[in-house]
């Protein structure tokens, strides 16, 4: 059975990483085709055309991107695949590479020829070691198929690819510090502009996308604009990946065309609340972006009704947060996350996200202040449009929306000194009567 | 200005800025206050701190581009969504900043108290406290309470090295100290370990530092993180009078602000806004200041009555030196009395060194005592241009070429070097290195060039760039009277062949030729040389090489391009332009000139001698053989600094007179007949020249040691005792003299020269014409041992001078005297690292401890010449192309501690 319209529509066929069954379902087939009747230009208009939007969470037209990259440079050109994939909540873009690498491989190609790029990276995160090996295999096989090198598919283009091990840092998603970190430096976001269309890697133009945005191109070059808008919508064309977790009956990722009402999704796709378990939010784009009550679970999974909603649409990391899972408790362990994973750069988000797990902390083992909740408010805001990269506005957003939503639980834990509902009630207990504060954060 | 202007509004405050302006820049130029930590004027943005957060909005246009104007008709504004970093962005034309809107202010508020959460409050215990931007804006801008009241996130203090301490708690992480070490200092001592929170900046490997110990890094620090350990615990900074004067380490010049209590010197720190060097000092700069308060220095004259030197009163001591004085010269005539050094003095007290010894009726008079032959007094300002415009620091540090001879600025001059490494990493300049050892300038890590010459070779590697210079084409724009050299050089260059110019240097001729065709076609260029060049035997002919390259690579016609020469003293060139030397006047005026001795004749009221003098060489070589009978060494440890240690010891010995002012009782002072106690450059007034030939105040920080007088009063005390009629109240009458008689100096007063003097440059016709003349081949030194190792000397960074070993932190840093050698060339000497090791020279011989160092190249051996117990000047004078040694294992082994 197919798992989705396009990425997926394929995905599950049995030895499909491997080059002769990527072939045999028409992989490669346009690549030629392409690349000797269209124009690095056409390739840029025809994917401006389609609609398509970076997967990677921030949404960024990937045409236009492309069409930022100087003509006349003495400087060689990069196209980097950001596949650092670390966004709490995602986990599309391992499934994707680990089954169909070659499909990046192809958009790679693809990409690298409409922006004039010969040498692609893709970055990996630093856990994704078996995927490297998936990865590198499916290079060669491109390599010895004559996909890859001097000559692509014998058009005379060449062609580089080469995979990075991260080494770690959820910063490192963020394409100026992946930069950093592909160059050997320590893995810290850089001042923009100048973009890195205009000065990336080694200072050179360089074209950082997302793993899904970019096997989103083969499809596109070979079948056209007005193909690729027969899913989605107007403004948020094309399909969309996303990772469902938390207690639904089938957790998992399902690509669905953009604007799809999120609840069809969790309901139709995700088969429903397991458990007895009810809906009490859910965060719609990975943990960096505000949580959705259950009482707007119809909004339509686009980026601009997910933007009306006062969320994002993000890198499409849907969390589940149940009824029985306190979102004090829950909030706490993203802001951990985000304190242990600020690079440390900027002030707010470095101070900040010390500061708000601090507070959390103080609110989950019972020594909360009727102030702490405004604090606590106050102190994302001051991170919130102030941080150097929008990582600190990712651990800002899910606290502000969390008060905003369910500021009832927080006062809850101030005045009763525990969790209104907890299922991991008997761990905190555990924590609560601990004699020490000193937390692990490694 | 003809740029275009960008309009910016701050705070309602129209002004008019470049493009490109940062905002930070724009709001200072608008008399607007925005705090910055991260940023720092001579490093790029970061934006990482974000305490310099402002609203920034452009006007609302209509679709034909006229302004959207509100109901009260005044422009609408875009404001942008969030607020912007200042310091990173730049103005656009028409844009609005608010510091003081809501927006602006709670950002910064916020950005405040997160700067607070974790930095500790222990300002009654830290040093920076009274001076600390953090405490400062905390007072402007903070909460007068903490909302964070959990525990705070704290790491252990560290000591990294000698001089800097951290207190990483204190750090907020504002990346200036690495930044700096890496993009200033070229150094890349520093790192941030982890990250968030735990982020701690230390060595990359938490050992002490292995660094220039410049303590930079200190400076820059905006808050307590990181202290100087010679300093800690010292004082309150409000405690302190803080003087600005002029470091006494090097040519550069650097501005040196002393923070004194009482008569003690407990620190010295840079500027910030000020000086050639702003916040800049090299190790020396910032921690050398210990010999100021030694408890050795002299604090009375010296008599030697009866075989010992004793103790005497100053009128004593006068007297004594003008009656020896009068009956020499009465006896044996003017011209057997010398006076020697001065290289260290201010100019007032150059120029009466020098007066003193005219009068007297002696043109016998040289501060270049390291000279090891003779070289015309004007010969460094020839090669220089002849008094052109000076290139200065600053553009030094955009030049597009740049030839380094011979120096390791690393010793010779740090901030010229610091100045190269910014100029690498922000201006794109490109370095060419001749020399021998691969300096900190020639590694690999900069980007240039490595011309690793044999030593002896400097003649012919100079030649073969001029040749290959002049291969490129007929250069253009110089004077008629230096082209006419042009043909006479030409012929002579051709004998200069590739094959024959790498035989002699091992350097590809290639190399050569790129080196040549860089400097010729670089916009702007510039040459530097210095002590190599000048204290080589061939210095005459090198430097006329050095002008002819200049001229046929346009170093000297381009625009801001020039040749520049780093002195071995901060008053080296104040030593020259005063005429101290023997064949020139004050000014560079020929003795031998009439109406140039004239108008000196006139003010000082005697005649003066038409004829040279000798040069410190030949003063040598005359004292020895018993021609000088009397000599005056001001401020020199002559034993130390002459060429030939032997000769000067014999020198000292037959000499009637030696009279010696000097702080401390040197070796040379414990010679002498009469030692006249002086002081330090910060117990005095005056003006020195730096390399740029910039003419800089310094300050007097502390009153005089009781019993020691400024130079300038011990000479006017004896010349009036020998009936001179000099009544200067004060070094500045004497300088307003030079003013009124130094043609270079006319016009200048010591009320210009704040907050940064002039640069001299001749008026109309350079001061020195220029010439295009060959010179000769290195022919080898007449007695010169024809093999051996070559031996290379000079300063390195923590012993430099003869007062470096008076400073016990440079003592420690330095390590201990040794021999340096390759790897290759200890082990075919049959050497181990640690080993006492014989150098024989023509003249004796140094026995000490032998290091590895792989800069240093086959055949050659490199003693640093400033430790207190290395007398490289035992092994015998160079001569020729220099000076070769052979080395052997000494009878006894001995090791060397760390």
């Amino acid at each position: 059975m197919s798992r989705g319209p396009l990425l997926f529509k394929d995905i599950d066929t049995p030895g499909l990483a491997g080059l002769e069954v990527y072939r045999g379902l028409g992989g490669y087939e346009a690549l030629a085709e392409v690349l000797a009747k269209m124009s690095p230009d056409d390739c840029i208009e025809v994917v401006k055309a389609s609609g398509l939007r970076g997967r990677g969470g921030a949404g960024f037209p990937t045409g236009l991107k492309w069409s930022f990259v100087p003509k006349d440079t003495p400087k060689p050109k990069y196209l980097v695949c950001n596949a650092d994939e670390s966004e709490p909540g995602t986990f599309k873009d391992r499934e994707l590479i680990e089954k169909d690498p070659h499909l990046l491989i192809e958009g790679m190609i693809l990409a690298a020829r409409a922006i004039g790029a010969n040498v692609g990276y893709v970055y990996l995160r630093g856990e994704f070691a078996w995927i490297q090996r998936i990865l590198d295999r499916a290079i060669a096989e491109a390599y010895e198929a004559g996909l890859l090198g001097p000559s692509v598919a014998g058009t005379g283009f060449r062609l580089d690819l080469y995979t990075h091990l991260g080494a770690g840092a959820y910063i490192c998603g963020e394409e100026t510090a992946l930069l950093s970190s592909l160059e050997g430096y320590r893995g810290q976001p850089r001042l923009k502009p100048p973009f890195p269309a205009v000065e990336g890697l080694y200072r050179c133009p360089t074209i950082v996308n997302n793993v899904e945005t970019l096997m989103n191109v083969p499809g596109i070059l070979a079948n056209g604009a007005a193909w690729y808008r027969q899913w989605g919508t107007e403004k948020s064309p094309g399909t969309k990946i996303f990772s469902v977790s938390g207690p639904v009956r089938r957790p998992g990722n399902y690509e669905l065309p953009l604007g799809v009402p999120l609840s069809t999704l969790l309901n139709e796709h995700c088969g429903g609340m397991r458990d007895g378990f009810k809906v009490k939010a859910v965060i719609p784009g990975g943990s960096s972006v505000p949580p959705l009550p259950a009482s707007l679970l119809d909004t339509p999974l686009d980026f601009e009704s997910l933007n009306a909603a006062g969320t994002y649409l993000g890198s499409g990391g849907v969390i589940v947060i149940d009824d029985r899972t306190c979102i004090v408790d829950a909030l706490w362990n993203i802001t951990r996350f985000y304190r242990h994973e600020s690079c440390g750069k900027c002030t707010p988000c470095r101070e900040g996200t010390y500061w708000m797990a601090e507070v959390f902390e103080r609110l989950e083992r019972g020594r909360g202040r009727s102030s702490d909740i405004d604090l606590l408010d106050e102190v994302a805001d001051n991170i919130l449009g102030k941080s150097f990269c929008p990582l600190g506005d990712g651990a800002a957003m899910p606290v502000m929306g969390a008060i905003r939503h369910f500021r009832e639980e927080f006062e809850y834990h101030v005045t009763h000194r525990r969790c209104r509902v907890n299922r991991r009630r008997e761990e905190l207990d555990a924590l609560r009567s601990a004699p020490s504060a000193v937390e692990v954060t490694a | 200005m003809t740029a275009k202007q960008v309009k910016v509004t701050i705070n309602g405050r129209a002004i008019a800025v470049p493009p490109g302006t940062l905002v930070t820049d724009a709001a200072r130029a608008a008399e607007v206050h925005i705090p910055v930590f991260c940023s720092h004027p001579r490093l790029p943005p970061l934006g990482a701190c974000r305490i310099c957060v402002v609203e920034v909005g452009m006007p609302k246009r209509n679709r034909d581009g006229s302004p959207v104007l509100g109901a009260d008709g005044s422009p609408e504004i875009a404001w942008m969504p969030k607020p912007q970093t200042a310091c990173t962005t730049t103005v656009a034309d028409g844009m609005v900043v608010a510091t003081e809107s809501p927006g602006a202010v709670k950002a910064r508020k916020g950005v405040m108290e997160f700067l607070l959460v974790n930095h500790p409050l222990d300002c009654p215990v830290c040093d920076e406290g009274g001076e600390c931007q953090l405490q400062d804006l905390a007072f402007a801008f903070g909460r007068d309470f903490s909302r964070m009241d959990e525990a705070k996130r704290t790491f252990v203090s560290e000591d990294l090295g000698p001089v800097v301490k951290k207190e990483a708690n204190r750090c907020i992480v504002c990346m200036r100290c690495v930044r700096y070490c890496d993009e200033i200092m070229g150094e890349d001592a520093l790192t941030a370990h982890q990250r968030g929170v735990r982020t701690e900046i230390s060595s990359f490997d938490r050992q002490p530092l292995e660094c220039e110990q410049c303590g930079n890094c200190v400076e820059v620090c905006p808050v307590g993180a990181l202290t100087a350990l010679p300093y800690r615990f010292k004082a309150r900074p409000w405690d302190l009078r803080q003087h600005i004067t002029i470091c006494p380490w090097c040519s550069n010049g650097c501005s040196v602000r002393l923070g004194v209590r009482g008569t003690e010197i407990l620190r010295a720190r840079g500027t910030e806004h000020r000086g050639v060097n702003q916040e800049y000092l090299c190790v020396r700069g910032r921690f050398g200041y210990a010999f100021v308060n030694g408890a050795e220095r002299l604090a009375a004259p010296l008599l030697r009555l009866g075989g010992e030197l004793a103790p005497a009163g100053f009128d004593e001591a006068v007297a004594f030196t003008a009656s020896r004085l009068r009956e020499i010269a009465a006896q044996h005539g003017p011209g057997s009395i010398a006076f020697l050094g001065g290289e260290k003095l201010n100019v007032e007290e150059q120029y009466l060194f020098q007066k003193l010894a005219r009068t007297l009726g002696t043109n016998h008079v040289d501060a270049r005592t390291r000279l090891t032959a003779p070289l015309p007094g004007d010969a460094i300002l020839k090669a220089t241009g002849g008094g052109r415009p000076a290139l200065s620091l600053e553009e030094l540090g955009s030049a597009g070429e740049v030839l380094v001879l011979g120096d390791d600025l690393q010793g010779e001059g740090p901030f010229a070097q610091a100045v190269l490494i910014r100029g690498q990493h922000q201006k794109d300049v490109h370095l060419t290195v001749a020399h021998p050892r691969r300096v900190k300038l020639a590694r690999p890590k900069f980007r240039g060039e490595w011309l690793g010459l044999k030593p002896g070779s400097e003649l012919a590697l100079l030649n073969a760039l001029a040749r290959a210079a002049l291969d490129l084409g007929e250069p253009q724009g110089m004077p008629p009277e230096v082209a006419a050299g042009l043909p006479a050089l030409r012929q002579a260059l051709a004998a200069w062949t590739p094959e024959k110019v790498e035989r002699a240097t091992g350097i590809a001729p290639a190399a050569i030729a790129a080196a040549a065709r860089r400097l010729r076609e670089a916009p702007r260029k510039a040459i530097v040389f210095g002590r190599a060049l000048v204290e080589h035997p061939q210095a005459a002919a090198l430097l006329q090489a050095v002008e002819n390259l200049a001229w046929l690579t346009g170093a000297l016609t381009a625009e801001r391009s020039a040749v520049m020469a780093v002195g071995t003293q901060n008053g080296t060139q104040g030593a020259l332009d005063m005429g101290l030397v023997p064949d020139r006047l004050p000014g560079y005026l020929s003795p031998a000139d009439a109406a140039a001795r004239a108008p000196l004749e006139k003010q000082w009221g005697v005649t003066l001698s038409a004829a040279p003098g000798m040069t410190a060489p030949e003063i040598l070589k005359a004292a020895a053989e018993g021609r000088i009978r009397a000599l005056w060494i001001a401020s020199d440890n002559w034993l130390r600094s002459a060429p030939d240690r032997a000769l000067a010891e014999k020198a000292l010995a037959s000499v009637e007179l030696v009279v010696v002012s000097e702080l401390f009782l040197t070796e040379t002072a414990r010679a002498a007949h009469v030692v006249f106690p002086a002081v330090s450059f910060a117990e005095k007034e005056g003006v020195v020249v730096n390399c740029e030939r910039r003419l800089q105040r310094t300050a007097r920080a502390l009153s005089p040691l009781k019993g020691a007088r400024p130079d300038w009063e011990t000479f006017q005390a004896v010349a009036r005792a020998l009936g001179a009629g000099w009544s200067y109240r004060g070094a500045e009458d004497v300088y307003r003299e030079i003013a009124r008689l130094v043609p270079p100096y006319r016009g200048t007063g010591w009320g210009t020269m704040l907050p940064l003097g002039p640069r001299w440059a001749s008026a109309g016709a350079p001061a020195v014409a220029g010439s295009l003349t060959p010179v000769a081949d290195a022919q080898p030194g007449a007695g010169a041992p024809a093999e051996g190792l070559w031996l290379l000397s000079g300063g390195v960074l923590f012993q430099q001078g003869s007062l470096s070993h008076r400073v016990e932190l440079l003592q420690r840093l330095a390590k201990g005297a040794r021999a340096f050698f390759g790897a290759g060339e200890l082990q075919r000497l049959g050497l181990a690292e640690g080993d006492a090791v014989v150098l024989e020279g023509p003249a004796g011989s140094l026995t000490l401890p032998a290091a590895v160092d792989d800069s240093v190249p086959p055949g050659a051996v490199f003693v640093p010449y400033a430790y207190p117990e290395v007398q490289v000047n035992r092994l015998g004078a160079p001569s020729g192309a220099g000076l070769r040694v052979k080395a052997r294992r000494a009878g006894v082994t001995a090791s060397v501690g760390a």
